[in-house]
């Protein structure tokens, strides 16, 4: 029981550090709409460009997607085929949420993997890319290798809590960390956000 | 569960033509890759950790080549695609656009010009839900856009609830098909097609098929006759049109600046973001706490979208080094079928997928593999673009697992009733976009002809 308070915590609190990764992703998102649109005024208007738009935009985009994926996770916003699943007891079910949630962690060490090798391969070869500015690949691969990191760690303490949960016998509370949200869910939260 | 007896009948067919036609295929992969697949996706698991496993699973068997060490330039290489860069900034619009509070304005600046004709405030639905299309690139959001601004003015009136649900689903289901959706933007990134040139070849077909919603309801006013309201004067009617005006700016500034080749699908996207944040800061809506929150929202689904491209990129290379669409397709040719009669069984196929499988995930994990076979039977790509686009829609639209279904059922003011009103009234919208899907197999230069002249 002490176990699972405390794994609780943590998961709280790495899904803390998570959210506000994806707000800085989604805040970036913003400043790239700004930097295409400021570029466009200026070559058009002002016959001047970056030259550098089109890679700096696509590394904001990596990283975007890398420092979003843990509070995606969090947020329970992954998408999962659940048709069958959820047709189960939740005896069942929550053992398959656990399962499902291995093989993701799975995935993600794989892809961390790939991640740090191509950062490693770009640092050993000090890779630059063909823009103005040849900014270094080393920088923004680092980027990303570190939102990919903190998904890792987001599965793992998730998978520590989940595994608790299922020892102390609450099987119902892996539902309500990694359950899909239902389609009640996602019109009740654009309806707020229409209405907000 | 129509889908798996449908997956089924195909797995009988490929064998089949295997033990006819001793063609040499790699049957013991492709079966269990279907295998793993069906698994997988029964017990739940997250759709790109499936991708993933079988990615490993198809290079540790087939493929002699050290694959892993093209893994991660695999997984940077389209997630820093500057083409890609369109999506986060579509949905950055989207959700500020939901924010800013156009949707209430909209939809009543259009019923005051619509009300009075043969099914009413029906066909402001359909209207309103191909506008918002048009400013935003997702189904679901425009049908809970649209649902929650609409269904509190069907409150206490005579029209059938099933006509107002089927043409709120039926609309929404537009969201991908009228430009700019994000669905285009994958399918271009994943097949190498112009983003520009699919929302050109979308076009025509949109109008089609808002032209088909809109018959439909006006043969069901003219059965189905109501009060009609008081006429309004031009005056008043004048005077709503401006409430129209900064959407039509925006679809101008996103479209006009796409379809006039001033900009790329990307550079779109971003004055559209900044034209969002524009109109929000003249209804006095813009503030931190509605960015912030359209970020986290843009942030979110733009991860989840990435995840899923991490999985399919990493299978799709794998597929590629072993020559799987290459295999299938020459198999699929050899079919002593013609053409068409093949791309019948793909359109049933997605048709069936799409019962369960959400729009997004299948377009992802099926087009590479399908792609190949429909340039090997000599189909156009941008039209089998606009195809599955379509079906992908109708996916959302078909009982009993569509998407936007659930979303206008969870909308519907307490109690609401059971499902199945949703389900019987979304059939007439079902049926009409199917008839879409069909005139566009037969009559091709629906899409393809616009494209032609503007080059």
């Amino acid at each position: 029981m002490r176990l699972l308070r405390a794994a609780a915590r943590l998961r709280a609190a790495v899904a803390w550090v998570a959210s506000v990764m994806a707000h800085l992703a989604g805040w970036n998102y913003l400043a790239c709409a700004l930097f295409i649109t400021f570029d466009i005024v200026a070559r058009n208007f002002f016959g001047f460009s970056s030259r550098a738009t089109v890679e700096i935009t696509g590394y904001m985009l990596a990283c975007g997607i890398a420092w979003g994926l843990a509070h995606a996770l969090a947020a329970r916003s992954h998408i999962r085929v659940d048709v069958l699943v959820n047709r189960f007891s939740v005896g069942v079910r929550a053992p398959l949420h656990l399962f499902a949630l291995l093989l993701l962690g799975g995935f993600a060490l794989f892809v961390a993997w790939a991640a740090y090798s191509l950062y490693q391969e770009s640092a050993l070869f000090d890779a630059h890319d063909t823009s103005a500015l040849r900014i270094p690949m080393v920088i923004p691969q680092g980027i990303w290798l570190a939102g990919i990191g903190a998904f890792v760690v987001m599965v793992a303490v998730l998978l520590l809590e989940s595994l608790c949960a299922l020892l102390a016998g609450e099987p119902g509370r892996l539902d309500t960390l990694l359950g899909s949200r239902g389609a009640d869910e996602e019109a009740a939260e654009a309806v707020q956000a229409a209405r907000s | 569960m129509i889908a798996v007896v449908f997956l089924l009948g195909l797995l009988g067919v490929v064998l089949f033509a295997a033990a006819t036609g001793a063609a040499a295929l790699p049957i013991a992969e492709i079966l269990m890759l279907i295998g793993v697949f069906v698994l997988f996706f029964g017990s739940g698991v997250y759709i790109a950790a499936v991708l993933g496993v079988l990615a490993f699973l198809t290079g540790f068997l087939f493929s002699d080549r050290p694959w892993w060490n093209f893994a991660g330039q695999t997984l940077w290489g389209p997630s820093s695609n500057f083409v890609l860069v369109a999506v986060p900034l579509f949905l950055l619009m989207g959700e500020i656009l939901l924010r800013a509070g156009l949707s209430d304005k909209l939809y009543r600046a259009l019923n005051v010009w619509l009300n009075r004709l043969p099914g009413g405030l029906l066909h402001t639905n359909i209207v309103s839900c191909a506008v918002f299309s048009a400013i935003s690139g997702s189904s679901v959001a425009t049908a809970a856009t649209m649902g929650s601004v609409a269904l509190p003015y069907f409150k206490g009136t005579p029209y059938s609830q099933r006509w107002v649900l089927g043409s709120l689903a039926g609309g929404g289901a537009l969201g991908n098909l009228i430009p700019p959706g994000i669905t285009f933007i994958i399918y271009g990134l994943i097949t190498e097609t112009s983003v520009g040139a699919l929302y050109i070849a979308a076009l025509l077909p949109s109008a089609l098929v808002v032209g088909l919603f809109t018959l439909l309801i006006l043969a069901h006013g003219l059965r189905h006759p109501l009060p009609k309201p008081p006429p309004l004067p031009l005056r008043v009617k004048l005077a709503a049109l401006k409430d129209l005006l900064p959407t039509m700016t925006l679809i101008g500034l996103v479209l006009g600046s796409i379809y006039g080749g001033f900009a790329t699908p990307t550079e779109a996207a971003a004055l559209g973001v900044v034209g969002a944040i524009g109109f929000a800061a003249l209804e006095g809506r813009l503030n931190f706490r509605m960015l912030n929150a359209s970020a986290e929202a843009t942030a979110r689904n733009t991860a989840l979208l990435g995840l899923i491209i991490f999985g399919a990129y990493l299978l799709n290379y794998i597929l590629g080094t072993i020559g799987v669409p290459q295999a299938l397709a020459s198999l699929i040719a050899d079919l002593p079928l013609p053409p068409w009669a093949i791309m019948a069984c793909i359109v049933a196929l997605y048709f069936a997928l799409g019962t369960f499988m959400e729009g997004f995930s299948m377009i992802i994990t099926t087009v590479p593999v399908i792609f190949p076979v429909v340039v090997a039977l000599g189909y156009d790509p941008i039209w089998f673009g606009v195809v599955v686009t379509m079906l992908v829609e109708i996916a959302q639209i078909s009982p009993p697992d569509g998407t936007v279904m659930y979303v206008l059922q969870g909308m519907r003011p307490k109690p609401g009733g059971p499902i199945t009103d949703v389900f019987v009234g979304v059939m007439p919208f079902l049926l009409a976009y199917l008839a879409a899907v069909v005139l566009l197999m037969v009559f091709p230069e629906i899409a393809l002809w616009l494209p032609r002249i503007m080059q």
